[in-house]
């Protein structure tokens, strides 16, 4: 647990500093807008699959929660 | 028994129902496993700052399993058939740049009871190029068990059909004095998800998930044969489990296309390491066809008290611990599949009633499962001790649905 926790601190880290504010701005968004550049978009699908996965494997998680595709709410 | 997932569907104005059904070959002459999963939901904004969504989901399970954990699992085969109900109702409010839902799941089967309230929150980063996204559940869930007193593990008896598993007033299960007892099950589970852009036509997302299961995680049903005896399954009852997920989308505005890649690592207290890659490719044919294929391939190492069927009869147990259970099994599971979406949107008027847009989705899936042998040097019984090997498709899954925008 301990190292899951630096894991996640590290990724929140690289996240938050080391990514541009400035990598794509508003108005070049439009192929990252587009349903199939949105992880999860199927909410149903997302479910299903994560549903009969976990009841046939052992890991769990990876999908994960929140989130858009192109920070363009 | 399911696990509830964390993940919360995004509030806003939309509205699914789709029905996926799930078969899985199964032998022993009792037919196979069938899995009949309708879900439906709806999302409406109150106002401008509140969501509110609404989602059912059931599964209609029937077919065969396996009695007892044995080298000759088929001849035990019989048949089941179960009903789960599960309801989730979110609260959401949302701001200019971050999000926050909280919802309460509640989910009801024969011998099991999910109770789960969660929140999950999100926000964009400035420059909107990062979100981030943090969720929290708590699961205080109960399993009905065969009521075996003081009996040590190996003098338990497992919980058959016809054992009562009555409840008091639905949301909480009622023990009944001398046959059954309902056994907690607590479940803690957190996520951390960032999705950057990184590019015009790129984005990635990466997901870190812990999950600390506490309490009873046996199947109550199930029996292992261990030398001339076969009390019920007996498994540990805490379990620590972590993933690391990294996906990645690519648009290819040339081809009116994406490409998708998703790759993730597992782990747990209980000895289960595993993996998956997967990859997808997206593509618009015209305006209002949608097709997306996907191939996955994932595999894991057995947990470390899980033997084959084999080792339990003839060598004993693996410490304290026996299972059965192929999901704590050295597997590799292939999957294939494609989706096919028509896409209707309203130019100047709603396409239909409310709608602005409508999705008609059909979605297939074949699944390839290959038991792979726990024991090096001993595949005795490895062939028959689950009673759903041996063939190359080991299962199928078809679904339908109509998701509605307004």
């Amino acid at each position: 647990m301990r190292n899951f926790i630096r894991l996640a601190l590290l990724i929140t880290l690289v996240a938050t500093t080391a990514c541009g504010r400035q990598a794509v701005r508003a108005a070049e968004k439009q192929f990252l807008a587009d349903q199939i550049m949105i992880f999860d978009d199927d909410p149903h699908e997302a479910s299903a699959s994560e549903h009969v996965r976990t009841n046939r494997e052992g890991a769990a998680g990876g999908k994960g929660a929140g989130g858009g595709g192109c920070g363009c709410n | 028994m399911l696990l509830a997932s964390t993940s919360i569907a995004a509030a806003e104005d939309r509205s699914e129902v789709s029905t996926s059904m799930f078969v899985e070959k199964r032998d022993g002459g009792k037919g196979g496993l069938v899995v009949v999963h309708p879900q439906a939901s709806f999302g409406f904004d109150l106002g401008r700052y509140v969501t509110f969504d609404v989602a059912y989901a059931a599964d209609a399970v029937s077919g065969a399993t396996a009695t007892i954990y044995q080298v000759d699992a088929v001849s035990t085969a019989t048949k089941f058939s179960d009903l789960r109900n599960e309801g989730t109702v979110s609260l959401g409010f949302q701001g200019k740049r971050s999000r926050i839902v909280f919802s309460g799941t509640f989910g009801t089967e024969r011998d099991y009871l999910t109770r789960q309230i969660a929140a999950a929150a999100s926000v964009d980063l400035p420059g909107r190029n990062t979100t981030v996204g943090l969720a929290y559940s708590h699961g205080s869930d109960q399993v009905c068990n065969k009521d075996n007193g003081m009996a040590t593990p190996l003098e338990s008896r497992a919980l058959i059909s016809d054992d009562p598993c009555n409840k008091s007033a639905v949301f909480s299960g009622k023990d009944t004095d001398g046959m059954t007892k309902w056994e907690d099950l607590s479940l803690d589970t957190a996520s951390l998800t960032i999705t950057q852009n990184l590019s015009p036509t790129m984005n990635a997302q990466f997901a870190a998930f812990g999950q600390v299961a506490e309490g009873f995680q046996s199947n109550p049903y199930r029996r292992v044969k261990i030398g001339p005896n076969s009390p019920q399954e007996h498994i540990p009852d805490t379990r620590a489990r972590w993933s690391v997920t990294a996906r990645l989308n690519r648009y290819l505005p040339k081809l009116k296309a994406a490409a998708h890649f998703d790759a993730r690592f597992y782990d747990d207290t209980w000895g289960v390491v595993g993996g998956n890659v997967e990859m997808g490719y997206s593509q618009y044919v015209g305006k209002n066809l949608l097709l997306k294929l996907h191939a996955r391939v994932y595999q894991q190492g057995a947990a470390t008290f899980f033997k084959d069927a084999f080792f339990y009869e003839t060598e004993s147990t693996a410490g304290e611990y026996f299972t059965g259970d192929r999901e704590l099994a050295a597997i590799r599971n292939v999957n294939l599949g494609g989706k096919l979406t028509i896409i209707t949107i309203g130019e100047d008027k709603p396409v239909w009633g409310l709608f602005d847009k409508l999705q008609l989705l059909a979605r297939g899936e074949v699944m390839l499962l290959q038991n792979l042998p726990a024991d090096s040097g001993n595949g005795g019984g490895i062939g028959n001790q689950f009673i759903n090997g041996g063939s190359l498709i080991d299962a199928v899954v078809i679904s339908l649905g109509l998701l509605g925008n307004y």
